[in-house]
């Protein structure tokens, strides 16, 4: 019912299954724009007369003042490229008598993009903390209404969006499950793109440095294999996350596992030692592997530059070998002092058990908390770990896991290396991305003042994630 | 899921009950006073409907949605287990271990207060409480986290909650196997699940590359073999028959297919669930199979399948896992 006449449906096909694409070619065909429409990921609300309730499955989206309830909407939008020149919000009441309201409600940005539509209750609720984008004044029963929020959608990313009302007697709106006619939209649309119809346009080559790899990666199955295969396609500096070899970092494993696979790209590798690696005493099948690409045998951590602008720094979190992780330990001053006389605006740090993650097999790691710590306290902004076997991205967090998009360290579990995966357990806050069925490395590309991450998959899987964040 | 108009103003109409008080709070009545003070509308926090609940986990949190209703509004506590069950009163949660911590088993009554609690090693994996809610049983990996590999080990428990007497471990019982006495020291024991008695039981016992059902008696701490490539088994509440995990082709890095076995005629019936599935199925009446399955993104979700074969599967509760037909709430 958005569609105008000059509009041309060409394409429904998006990778979340969320996203209806209209691409539009005006006249002259000088000019073009493109509508991408939106349906939210998740929605919910909750209401202050029943705590600890969740209609995360509901189709019907209340927003009141008495009983108070607030809504949530989150949506994902991908796919798009080009300046964002309208982006509108879409809501349509529901159908029934009592959905009318004096007021619709105000809705408000959210810092928050990670809460959970099937946990979400009145008792636990993410804060609707940021700057009001609209308001609705009275809304009638089985209509749609419309909030600008271009100042809020920029581009690609995942937007929430809360919604409090000061009526007392609230409207009603359609939940993303009362089915694609009614359900909330968001309609994104750039004036820039550069062909007449929405393609996955690639970036040309920036000439900016790049990263890429992953941990847990060679035994006897085939998941190193379909790994090392993206490597043979990416220029760059390859990093391991730990876990190089299964099951005990054996030389025999290393020859017989990670040469033909990884070792093709030993002489640009430079490594991280995870705990299996460890299973052999002092690690010396990796360290007699890698050589002095892997740094001092009786340390394990080390550090080094690339490009003009980025520090890379390689800690050891085997900790009981090497004199521990603890605050005051040989490996946090190093970091410290290592940190304070890199002179580089941007810094990415890289070891084998994660400080966050939502793996079911490994807790999160509190022992290399104070590596976190200290690199926080000198504005780093990437900490990449493996260990669970799965992809996990979190969103900047301080060191305890709260969002800080000021200082936060953007954390990363890439254990998608090879090796076979796990399952996931309780999915922590602040989680943005996972995937636990697909191989593949993530690649870093290291801009001036910022870096563009890119999960890139085993060949003939879909799943893959992609961002840039400015550094701090 | 799409609610019908209809079912919209029965939620309505329902909710409307609720507001009158006609339910009682699952969750423990102390926060739900507190949280009164604070309310408009003083009434308490209660699950929509008073029928029969179901216990589940959404994303790590005790939880409890309405039988009748399954995908409807849920009520979700801050208690956080990795893994949980409930029956006649008895609410029974592993805790999650922490890198510092071990797991625990919490035994609870029907209102979240403790009333045992076994300090525990590994990670959590299986629960069950018996039917008449006094056996409670567990099983942990302390090697490993995955049945399809090898070198894996696991550690399966029992608690008596009525005598109090705990079972570490059933490696500690006498295994009779293929009908002779057997031991060795590779044998793993998981997915228990108990008789109306409380004293027979049913598990899986893994020694020699072979997975077998197994036949327990508690009180006489013993178990024999009934027959392979039968894994995480559940006992149907009429106690006729035994749904359960068999590693496709006898190859568990295959995946695994849900069954039902007869115990009277022998007979095998494979369930209209063709998707791999690594849970210990749970029965939510005589002819009804539930059991979690992850997605790629870690979302877990609750489906149901027809014990006899026929039919097809049902998502029952999305972004939830670990079910147990747990009964009505007001009778507890």
């Amino acid at each position: 019912m958005f569609r105008r006449k000059a509009f041309t449906a060409v394409s429904a096909a998006a990778a979340a299954g969320a996203a209806l694409i209209t691409a539009v070619t005006l006249s002259g065909g000088v000019a073009n724009a493109a509508t991408t429409t939106f349906t939210p990921v998740a929605d919910t609300y909750v209401d202050n007369s029943t705590t600890g309730t969740n209609y995360g499955t509901s189709a019907q989206l209340g927003v009141d003042n008495s009983p108070v309830k607030r809504l949530f909407l989150r949506f994902t939008v991908s796919g798009v490229s080009g300046t964002v020149t309208s982006a509108k919000l879409r809501v349509h009441t529901d159908d029934v008598a009592g959905a009318e309201s004096p007021s619709g409600g105000t809705f408000r940005r959210m810092s928050n993009t990670t809460w959970s539509e099937t946990g979400t209750t009145w008792n636990a609720q993410p804060s609707i903390d940021g700057a009001t984008l609209g308001t609705l004044g009275s809304v009638a029963r089985n209509a749609w209404y419309e909030v600008d929020v271009t100042s809020y959608v920029t581009g690609n990313g995942t937007y929430s969006i809360g919604v409090t009302s000061t009526a007392t007697d609230g409207a009603d709106f359609d939940a993303r499950e009362s089915g694609s006619a009614t359900a909330p939209q968001l309609v994104v649309t750039t004036g820039t793109v550069s062909s007449p119809s929405p393609t996955v346009t690639t970036p040309p080559p920036s000439g900016d440095p790049v990263l890429v790899g992953a941990g847990d990666i060679a035994d006897s199955g085939s998941g190193d294999t379909a790994t090392a295969a993206l490597l043979d396609n990416i220029p760059g500096t390859v990093f391991t996350l730990g876990d190089n070899v299964y099951t005990n970092g054996t030389a025999s494993e290393f020859n017989s596992y990670y040469n033909p696979t990884w070792g093709r790209h030993k002489a640009r590798t430079r490594p991280v030692a995870g705990n299996h690696d460890y299973n052999t005493s002092g690690a010396t099948g990796y360290y007699g592997y890698f050589g002095s690409s892997a740094g001092d045998p009786t340390k394990g951590y080390y550090s080094y530059n690339v490009g003009t602008n980025w520090h890379v720094v390689v800690l050891n979190s085997n900790c009981s070998a090497i004199g521990g992780c603890n605050a005051g330990s040989a490996q946090e001053r190093w970091l410290r002092s290592d940190l304070t006389t890199s002179g580089r605006p941007c810094t990415v740090a890289m070891w084998h058990h994660p400080r966050y993650t939502s793996g079911a097999n490994h807790a999160p790691d509190t022992s290399v908390a104070p590596l976190v710590q200290a690199l926080y306290d000198n504005n780093a902004d990437l900490i990449l770990t493996g260990h669970n076997h799965q992809y996990e991205r979190f969103a900047p967090i301080n060191p305890s896991n709260q969002l800080d998009t000021t200082r936060g360290i953007r954390h990363f579990v890439v254990g998608s290396g090879g090796a076979g995966h796990y399952s996931f357990g309780t999915i922590l806050a602040n989680s943005e991305v996972r995937n636990s069925d697909t191989y593949g490395v993530l690649k870093l590309t290291l801009h001036a003042s910022s870096y563009t991450w890119q999960f890139v998959p085993q060949s003939g899987r879909t799943f893959t994630d992609s961002g840039t964040t400015n550094c701090h | 899921m799409t609610l019908s108009l209809r079912a919209r103003v029965l939620v309505t109409v329902l909710a409307a009950l609720v507001l009158a008080g006609a339910a009682v709070a699952y969750a423990a009545s102390a926060r739900s006073a507190k949280a009164a003070k604070d309310r408009l509308a003083a009434v308490p926090s209660a699950p929509v409907g008073n029928g029969p609940r179901l216990q589940v986990l959404t994303n790590g949190r005790l939880s409890t949605v309405s039988s009748a209703d399954p995908g409807g509004p849920r009520e979700v506590t801050a208690l956080a287990c990795d893994r949980a069950y409930a029956a006649a009163g008895t609410v029974a949660c592993l805790k999650p271990a922490g890198p510092l911590s071990a797991t625990s088993l919490s035994v609870m009554d029907a209102s979240l207060k403790e009333r045992a609690s076994v300090p525990l090693r590994g990670f959590p994996n299986r629960l069950r409480v018996s039917a008449s809610g006094r056996m409670v049983a567990w099983t942990l990996f302390i090697d490993g986290h995955s049945y399809a590999t090898t070198g894996f080990s696991t550690q399966a428990g029992i608690l008596d909650t009525r005598t109090g007497r705990l079972v570490k471990s059933l490696e500690e019982f006498t295994i009779t196997l293929d009908g002779r006495t057997y031991r060795n020291p590779d044998a793993n024991f998981w997915g228990v699940t108990f008789a109306a008695d409380d004293n027979r039981f049913y598990a899986t016992l893994s020694t020699g590359g072979r997975r077998h059902l197994v036949e327990g008696d508690f009180a006489a701490g013993t178990v024999r073999t009934l027959r392979d490539n039968v894994e995480c088994p559940s006992l149907s509440p009429d106690g006729t028959h035994i749904a359960y995990k068999s590693a496709i082709g006898g190859d568990p890095k295959k995946g695994w297919r849900l069954s039902v076995l007869d115990l009277t005629s022998r007979r095998v019936t494979p369930l209209a669930e063709t998707r791999s599935v690594d849970d210990q199925p749970t029965w939510l009446d005589d002819h009804t199979i539930a059991y979690a399955l992850q997605t790629g993104d870690g979302t877990n979700n609750i489906w149901s399948v027809p014990a006899d074969g026929s039919g097809t599967t049902r998502l029952l509760v999305p972004g939830a896992n670990s079910p147990a037909p747990s009964g009505s709430p007001a009778s507890r």
